[in-house]
């Protein structure tokens, strides 16, 4: 098995993480920035599911006779990354509903022009 | 017995019965958050003599530790499932009168849910939970800083919402590693097994949950949205923000270094020195910035990140005197600044600005909530006989117990802080008292529903002030809950 093989969702995951931290960082617009938070979670998802994951394994509860437990891929991370999921779209909704209201009262989204609050 | 999972039980479900009751009656929304965190309150101090002698855990789903999700009522966590209640029930009821404006139900709603996820995080006994616990905290708090929809609240929420975001994700990152190293979320299962791996895989878990945990409770490079966050929410928001919030963050980095990756003085010593430095640095900053604020909210919101330091400072010291210390410290900030943000909100509502200027005079306008703004500005300077001076008084002996040169310095330099701090207090308390128009005729003190909690908290401050033996049999086995990480490994899993 090559290392590609292996690691292969480990580099996808973080690559994900990286992007969306990219994009938090450097981004302007609050709409660009919440899309980044989303991808950032996608890949936090994606690392917790790779944890777990065996390639060609089955699911623990429905397998069949004579597979034993070396195949079976671990539930525990997907339980996790369903409710890491559904804490995502909360996070994901607030975030737009407060840019709703942001753009209201600045009518603009370009968090470099927003900029009242300071040190 | 009482069992510890009502703690969470009976604020979650009326927090998401509130929207159901205020179909039939708007008013019972406000007198829901009172009722359900005085239970709490019951609860937790019937518990609190039981797990001084043994924690009690609770295993949820018939199955034993470490494959169920269990809670562990330990000293640490009923104390705080105790302050949480005192604290909230004081403020809901300050809340009563105080929240007229906007969909009030939605506010007492998340206000509860908050304070659910406050007690769920200090019981917990798994980490993912801690996690998902944490997060209703957060997203609690991002909604009501935005709860008034001004510009400043909306702007904030938005800035505290975007590092509250990344830093949840920096944190289930870390478990996501843990586990893959532990293969168990059992934080008890975990600190037993943590001397397994090799120190530097351990490592990149450890900055990422201490990281992603941090930015909650405002350690010093990660507090931007602190100042602004406290600011702009309504002042009783502020109160369980400052007062609640991050010291359960607190609470948080403190349970996972010192239970789960077992940072000791004998093991790691250079790294708790690091954290003393960053609790110092944390507590500078704060107060230099908190000295040039004309914002009333702002000066105490920046007050709040230098005590916090303070507070990390006194755990980093990590002997039973020093995690005493920083405990007591830590009670005794959320006393007083809740104590001061209530007092305050008041006085911007009469003064109707926020500018420390504009309040010249308050002290006669406004007697009975000046009085309690001053104990609580002196308390959290140090002055006997109110809770900050035996509290500052721990930590400094704390640190010069521990004959370690270094900490002599920080500990001096956190004197210099308390200077500064005092220096914009009594700014402040003079501004109220002796300048300004002769006085006014037409006094107009804060509504009953507000003083009532605000004397509670004088009270409070006060007698403990005069009186620490009060609470320090409770911090010290707090104390040895977090030193003694073989002890709470050996009362989870038998």
């Amino acid at each position: 098995m090559s290392f590609l093989d292996s690691y292969i969702y480990y580099i996808g995951a973080f690559g994900l993480i990286l992007v969306g931290l990219y994009i938090i960082l450097v981004k302007h617009n609050l709409i660009k920035v919440i899309v980044g938070l989303g991808i950032l979670d996608t890949g936090v998802n994606l690392f917790l599911i790779s944890v777990g994951y065996i390639t060609k394994g089955t699911a623990p509860i429905f397998s069949k006779s004579g597979i034993d437990s070396k195949h079976m891929v671990d539930p525990v991370p997907q339980a996790l990354v369903l409710t890491a999921i559904v804490i995502g779209v909360a996070v994901l909704a607030l975030a737009l509903s407060l840019a709703i209201r942001l753009y209201q009262h600045y009518r603009t989204l370009n968090l470099r022009k927003i900029r009242e609050q300071r040190w | 017995m009482v069992n510890p999972v009502i703690l969470i039980a009976v604020p979650l479900g009326l927090a998401f019965a509130i929207p159901l009751f205020a179909l039939f009656w708007k008013d019972i929304a406000k007198y829901t958050p009172p009722v359900a965190l005085g239970f709490n309150l019951v609860v937790s101090l019937l518990l609190l003599p039981k797990v001084l002698e043994n924690p009690v855990i609770v295993s949820i789903g018939g199955l034993q530790p470490p494959f169920c999700i269990n809670l562990v009522a330990g000293p640490v966590g009923v104390l705080f499932s105790a302050i949480i209640a005192l604290v909230g029930l004081l403020v809901s009821i300050y809340a009563l009168d105080y929240i007229k404006e906007g969909p009030t139900e939605k506010y007492h709603m998340l206000y509860l849910l908050l304070l659910t996820g406050a007690t769920g995080l200090v019981l917990t006994g798994d980490i993912f939970n801690l996690f998902v616990f944490f997060e209703v905290l957060c997203i609690s708090s991002y909604a009501l800083v935005a709860y008034l929809r001004n510009k400043a609240g909306i702007e904030s929420a938005v800035k505290y919402l975007i590092q509250g975001a990344v830093g949840s994700s920096l944190l289930l990152i870390g478990i996501g590693l843990l586990y893959g190293l532990f293969g168990t979320l059992n934080m008890a299962d975990i600190a037993q097994n943590i001397k397994s791996v090799s120190p530097i895989s351990v490592f990149v878990p450890m900055v990422l949950i201490v990281t992603g945990l941090g930015v909650e409770a405002a350690i010093f490079p990660l507090n931007a949205w602190l100042p602004d966050a406290h600011s702009s929410a309504p002042s009783s928001i502020s109160a369980i923000l400052s007062g609640i919030a991050i010291e359960v963050g607190l609470y948080a980095v403190a349970r996972v270094l010192f239970t789960i990756f077992g940072v000791s003085l004998s093991t790691t010593p250079s790294f708790l020195l690091f954290l003393a430095l960053l609790g110092i640095l944390t507590l500078l900053v704060g107060e230099m910035c908190a000295f040039s604020q004309n914002n009333i909210k702002r000066m105490l919101a920046y007050s709040s990140i230098g005590q916090i330091g303070l507070i990390v400072f006194a755990l980093a010291i990590a002997t039973p005197y020093g995690v005493t210390g920083g405990l007591f410290q830590l009670v005794s900030h959320t006393l007083s600044k809740a104590l001061l943000f209530l007092a305050a909100g008041y006085m911007i509502y009469q003064a109707g600005s926020m500018e420390i200027s504009a309040l010249e005079g308050m002290g006669r306008k406004m007697p009975l909530t000046c009085l309690a703004f001053t104990i609580g500005a002196f308390s959290l300077v140090g002055l006997p006989p109110f809770i900050g001076f035996p509290s500052k008084f721990l930590v400094v002996r704390a640190a010069l117990a521990t004959k370690e040169t270094f900490l002599f310095v920080l500990i001096g330099l956190a004197l210099l802080g308390t200077v500064i701090e005092g220096a914009y207090f009594f700014r402040v308390v003079q501004v109220l008292y002796f300048k300004g128009e002769k006085p006014n005729p037409g006094s107009k003190d804060a509504p009953v529903a507000a003083l009532i909690p605000m004397f509670i908290f004088v009270v409070l401050i006060v007698v403990v002030g005069i009186y620490p033996k009060l609470v320090t049999d409770v911090l010290n086995s707090a104390a040895s809950e977090f030193l003694n990480r073989l002890d709470y490994i050996r009362s989870v899993l038998g």
